[in-house]
C-alpha cells in the first residue's frame, strides 16, 4: 500500500497565508476528492504535493520518505503524476504516439512503430477502455482525451495520480464514462487525488471527501456519509444554499422569436418564443448543437434558413453588431477567448459593448459617463478588484465572468444569452452569477442560458427546452421534473 | 542572460525607453559636442519629422493587428501627383501654380486614400494578410509613380511649397515638427479619447471578442489602412516640398524606419498594445542615433547594421516581455 503525507504544510505568499500548516494523508486503493472554493488552497496543496512549487514549512513524505526536496522531476520518477486541466496532448499524432511520446521504441534510430502500438494496446487493454492506439487525438472526443492523458501517467507506474478538475470540460454523460474508468483505477496500487468545482459527481467517483477552506483543513468524510449539504456547509461553513424564491408568472409578451431556423447537420428546424422577464434553459448534452444554435440567433455564425424576430421586427442577415443594437446579448461559452480583451484593464471591458454609450458626443469619450457605468457594474455585480486599471487577466475567474455579465448589462440589452456561465467557477460565484439572472429577469430582462449541469438549469430556470442531435426534442416547466430524468431526456433514454 | 537582465529591468520600469534614450543622449553629447547645439537638435526634430507623421498612423495600424508597407511608395507617388498636378493645371492656364499646388495636395492625399481603402478591403472583405497585400501594393504603387514620372523627377513646384518642408516658423522651428506635433496630438487624441480608439485597441488585442461586443471590426481596420496611407501622403507631401519635386524614388526604405520607431516605442507587433507617446520616443531615439553616427562619420553602410540591430533587439524586448506575461 502506498501513502502519501503533508506534515503541517504551511505555504506563505505575500500577503497571504495560503495554508496554515495542513497535516493530512491519502492511502492508496481509493479515490480522495479534494475541494474547496478558489482561495481555498486546494490548488496550492497539489502543487506543493506534486512539487511543483515548496512549502514556506512542512513536509511530504511518500512512504515515509521524505520527499520535500524534490524537484518536479524527481518527485515524478519517484511516481507522484499529475494530470493537469489544460490538456497537453498533440492532436496530429496518435494516441500510442502520445503516450510514450520522448520515449518511443526503438529499432536501431528508427521507431519501432510495431513495439509502440502493441505496448499501447496493452496498456489500454489492463486498463479496461476502448481506445484505438492508432487513432488521432483530434478524433477523440473530450472525456477520451482525458483518458488517455490518465493512461500516459499511469503508463509510468505511479503511486500518485494528482488528477487536476478533469471533468471540468465535459458534459456529464461523459464523465460518467471518465469516473468508471477512474473506479478501475482503484485496483491498482495508486493514490488517485481527485480535485473538482463539481461537487454533485464527487458521489459518483470517490471514496472520501477532504475539504480545505482558507488554507484549513476542515475534514474529511466518507462519501456515502455525507450528504451533498454536509459538504457544502464544510466548504462555506455555515450559508444557506441559495433556492430560488417562489417563481413569478412569466409575461405573454414575446421578446424572441426563432422559427424553422436550420443550419447545416449543426442544428434544423428550431423554433423558440422567449417571454418578456423568462429564464429559458436549453438542455443537451455537448454536441447537441445548443451552442451553435445560440451563437447563429445572436448573428455571430451563419445559418441556413429561418427567421429571427425580436419584438415582433424581423432581422435579416443578424450580425453581432446589429443584434446588440436590437437589445440581445451574448455571454459566450469561451470567456477568455471570446468573452474579454485579456489585454485591456477591467474598466475598458467593462464598458466595450457599450462604446455608442459613453460617448454620447460622436466618438468622444464622456469619462463621467463611462466611470459611472463602470462603477455600477462593480457594485451591482459585487465584482472584486481592487482598482478598475488592473488588467482584467488578473481576475478570478468568477469575477472575469462577472465582467462579462457586466460589459452586456451596460449596452441595457433585453435579452440576455449565457452559454455555460457556471463553467470553471467555484460554486460561491455560480450563486452570484444565477442571483444576477433572476434579479435581470425581475427587472424584466429575458435570458437564455445553457449548462451542462442540468441542476443548474432547474434552479435557474423558469422553462427548460430539451435538445438532442440539434433539434428541440421537449419542453418542461423547470418545476415539473427532476435532474434525473431531465438528463435521461438529454441523452435520449426513456425514463425507466 | 542579457536579455533577461533587460527584461526584469522592463517590468520594472515603465520609463526604461526614456531613461535609455536620456541616457544615451549624455554620452553623445559628451562625445561629441556640438551634438547637444541648437541647430543640430532643431536638425533632427527636422529629419524625424517626415517619417514621424507616418508613424503615427502605422502606430493605430499596428496596434490594430495590422502592418502597411506600402507607405513607402505613397511618399513617393503622393510628391509626384503633387508636382504633376500642379504642372498640369498651371500649363493649361486653369490655375497658377501658386494655387494649384493646393489641387495637387488634395489629388495626392485622395490618391493615397484610395490605396489605404484596398489594402483595407483587401484585408477585410477577402482575408488577404495586410502584410502580403501592402507588400504588392507597395510594388504596384512605385511603378504607378515611376510610369508618372518617366523616370525624370518633376519640378513644377512653387516657391512658397517649399516652405511646409523647409520652412521655419518665427525663424526657429522646423515647420515639418510643427505639423508633426499636430498629428501626434491628433492621434494621441483619437487612440486614448475616443471611441475609435478603444475599438482599435479592442480589435487588434482580441478580435473576436471585439466582434462578439458588437464593434465593427471591418471598418475600424479599413479606417486605420486609409488614416496611415493619407499621413504617408502628408510625409511625401513635406519630402517633395524639401526637395522641390516629386520622383518615384523617394521615400525608399521609409517603411522599415517607420515601423523601427513604433517598435521601438513599445508597440506590440501582435496588436491590442502601444501608445502614440512611445511612438513619440522611439523616433527621437532613432533620430539621434542617426544623428550621432553622421556626427561621428560612422560609414553609410556601419550606419544600416546599426539600425538593423536596433529593430532586432526592439523585436527581441518585445518578445520577451509577450512571453513573461
Amino acid at each position: 500500500m502506498n501513502v502519501i503525507e503533508a506534515h503541517g504544510v504551511r505555504k506563505q505568499y505575500p500577503g497571504t497565508l495560503a495554508l496554515k500548516g495542513l497535516t493530512l494523508q491519502f492511502e492508496s486503493g481509493k479515490v480522495h476528492a479534494l475541494i474547496g472554493k478558489n482561495g481555498s488552497g486546494k490548488s496550492t496543496l497539489v502543487k506543493i504535493l506534486s512539487r511543483a512549487i515548496d512549502p514556506t514549512q512542512g513536509k511530504v513524505f511518500l512512504n515515509g520518505e521524505d520527499v520535500s526536496s524534490c524537484t518536479p522531476a524527481e518527485a515524478f520518477r519517484r511516481g507522484i503524476a499529475t494530470v493537469y486541466q489544460e490538456l497537453s496532448l498533440i492532436q496530429d499524432l496518435s494516441v500510442a504516439e502520445n503516450i510514450f511520446m520522448g520515449r518511443l521504441p526503438k529499432k536501431g534510430i528508427r521507431i519501432d512503430w510495431e513495439l509502440t502500438y502493441r505496448r499501447a494496446e496493452e496498456l489500454i487493454r489492463s486498463m479496461n477502455v476502448e481506445v484505438s492506439p492508432r487513432a488521432r487525438i483530434a478524433e477523440l472526443s473530450v472525456w477520451q482525451c482525458q483518458i488517455v492523458e490518465i493512461l500516459k501517467a499511469m503508463s509510468y507506474h505511479p503511486k500518485v495520480l494528482l488528477l487536476d478538475e478533469p471533468t471540468s470540460s465535459l458534459a456529464v454523460a461523459e464523465a460518467r464514462r471518465l469516473f468508471d474508468f477512474i473506479r478501475e483505477l482503484t485496483k491498482r496500487d495508486v493514490i488517485v487525488i481527485f480535485i473538482s468545482h463539481r461537487l454533485h459527481e464527487l458521489w459518483e467517483v470517490a471514496d472520501t471527501c477532504t475539504v480545505l477552506r482558507d488554507g484549513e483543513l476542515i475534514g474529511t468524510v466518507t462519501m456515502k456519509d455525507a450528504s451533498y449539504n454536509d459538504v457544502l456547509r464544510m466548504m462555506f461553513g455555515e450559508v444557506e444554499l441559495k433556492v430560488r424564491e417562489g417563481r413569478k408568472t412569466v409575461s405573454d409578451e414575446v421578446v424572441l422569436e426563432v422559427k424553422g431556423l436550420t443550419r447545416g447537420k449543426k442544428f434544423h428546424g428550431i423554433d423558440l418564443q422567449l417571454h418578456k422577464g423568462e429564464v429559458l434553459g436549453i438542455a443537451g448534452m455537448l454536441g447537441s448543437g445548443r451552442t451553435e444554435l445560440l451563437r447563429a440567433i445572436f448573428g455571430a455564425d451563419r445559418f441556413d434558413a429561418g427567421e429571427i424576430r425580436i419584438g415582433g421586427r424581423k432581422i435579416r442577415s443578424p450580425s453581432p453588431r446589429m443584434m446588440k443594437r436590437a437589445g440581445v446579448a451574448l455571454a459566450p461559452e469561451d470567456r477568455k477567448k471570446d468573452g474579454l480583451n485579456h489585454i485591456m484593464s477591467v474598466n475598458d471591458n467593462l464598458t466595450l459593448s457599450a462604446l455608442e454609450r459613453i460617448a454620447p458626443r460622436f466618438l468622444w469619450i464622456d469619462r463621467m459617463r463611462e466611470s459611472s457605468l463602470v462603477a455600477r457594474q462593480i457594485v451591482d455585480l459585487a465584482i472584486k478588484v481592487s482598482d478598475k486599471n488592473m488588467p482584467v487577466s488578473s481576475l478570478s475567474g468568477g469575477n472575469q465572468q462577472k465582467v462579462v455579465v457586466g460589459k452586456w448589462l451596460n449596452a441595457e440589452p433585453r435579452v440576455m444569452f449565457f452559454d455555460e456561465p457556471s463553467r470553471g467557477i467555484d460554486v460561491h460565484a455560480k450563486q452570484q452569477i444565477f442571483q444576477i439572472i433572476r434579479q435581470q429577469a425581475d427587472r424584466g430582462i429575458s435570458s437564455i442560458m445553457i449548462s451542462s449541469e442540468l441542476e443548474e438549469l432547474l434552479d435557474v430556470c423558469d422553462r427548460i427546452l430539451i435538445m438532442r442531435n440539434g433539434a428541440l426534442v421537449g419542453e418542461h416547466r423547470s418545476d415539473e421534473l427532476g435532474a434525473e430524468e431531465l438528463y435521461l431526456q438529454c441523452m435520449g433514454g426513456t425514463a425507466t | 542572460m542579457i536579455a533577461f537582465v533587460v527584461s526584469r529591468g522592463l517590468a520594472a520600469r515603465r520609463f526604461m525607453m526614456e531613461v535609455i534614450l536620456l541616457g544615451m543622449i549624455l554620452v553623445i553629447a559628451l562625445v561629441t559636442p556640438h551634438f547637444l547645439s541648437v541647430e543640430n537638435l532643431l536638425n533632427i526634430l527636422q529629419n524625424i519629422s517626415l517619417q514621424g507623421v507616418i508613424a503615427f498612423g502605422m502606430t493605430m495600424v499596428i496596434v490594430a493587428g495590422e502592418i502597411d508597407l506600402s507607405v513607402s511608395s505613397t511618399v513617393a507617388v503622393s510628391g509626384v501627383v503633387t508636382a504633376l498636378v500642379t504642372g498640369k493645371l498651371a500649363k493649361a492656364g486653369i490655375l497658377p501654380k501658386e494655387s494649384a499646388v493646393l489641387v495637387g495636395m488634395a489629388a495626392a492625399i485622395a490618391l493615397a486614400a484610395v490605396v489605404g481603402l484596398v489594402n483595407g478591403i483587401a484585408r477585410v472583405r477577402f482575408k488577404i494578410p495586410t502584410f502580403i497585400a501592402t507588400l504588392a501594393m507597395m510594388n504596384v504603387v512605385y511603378g504607378i509613380a515611376g510610369t508618372l514620372t518617366k523616370g525624370f523627377p518633376i519640378t513644377t513646384l512653387p516657391i512658397w511649397f517649399n516652405h511646409l518642408g523647409a520652412g521655419h516658423l518665427f525663424n526657429i522651428i522646423p515647420v515639418p515638427a510643427m505639423i508633426l506635433l499636430v498629428v501626434f496630438l491628433l492621434v494621441y487624441g483619437l487612440m486614448t479619447d475616443t471611441t475609435f480608439g478603444r475599438a482599435i485597441y479592442a480589435v487588434g488585442g482580441n478580435e473576436e471578442s471585439a466582434r462578439l461586443s458588437g464593434i465593427n471590426v471591418g471598418l475600424v481596420k479599413v479606417v486605420v489602412m486609409v488614416l496611415v496611407q493619407i499621413l504617408a501622403a502628408v510625409g511625401g507631401i513635406l519630402v517633395s516640398s524639401q526637395v522641390m519635386s516629386g520622383s518615384h524614388t523617394f521615400g525608399k526604405g521609409y517603411e522599415l524606419n517607420v515601423i523601427a520607431a513604433v517598435i521601438i516605442g513599445g508597440t506590440s507587433l501582435n496588436g491590442g498594445s502601444g501608445k502614440p507617446w512611445g511612438t513619440l520616443v522611439g523616433l527621437i531615439f532613432l533620430g539621434v542615433i542617426i544623428n550621432a553616427m553622421i556626427l561621428l562619420d560612422v560609414s553609410e553602410f556601419i550606419q544600416y547594421v546599426v539600425k538593423g540591430a536596433i529593430i532586432l533587439f526592439a523585436v527581441l524586448l518585445n518578445s520577451i516581455q509577450q512571453t513573461r506575461r
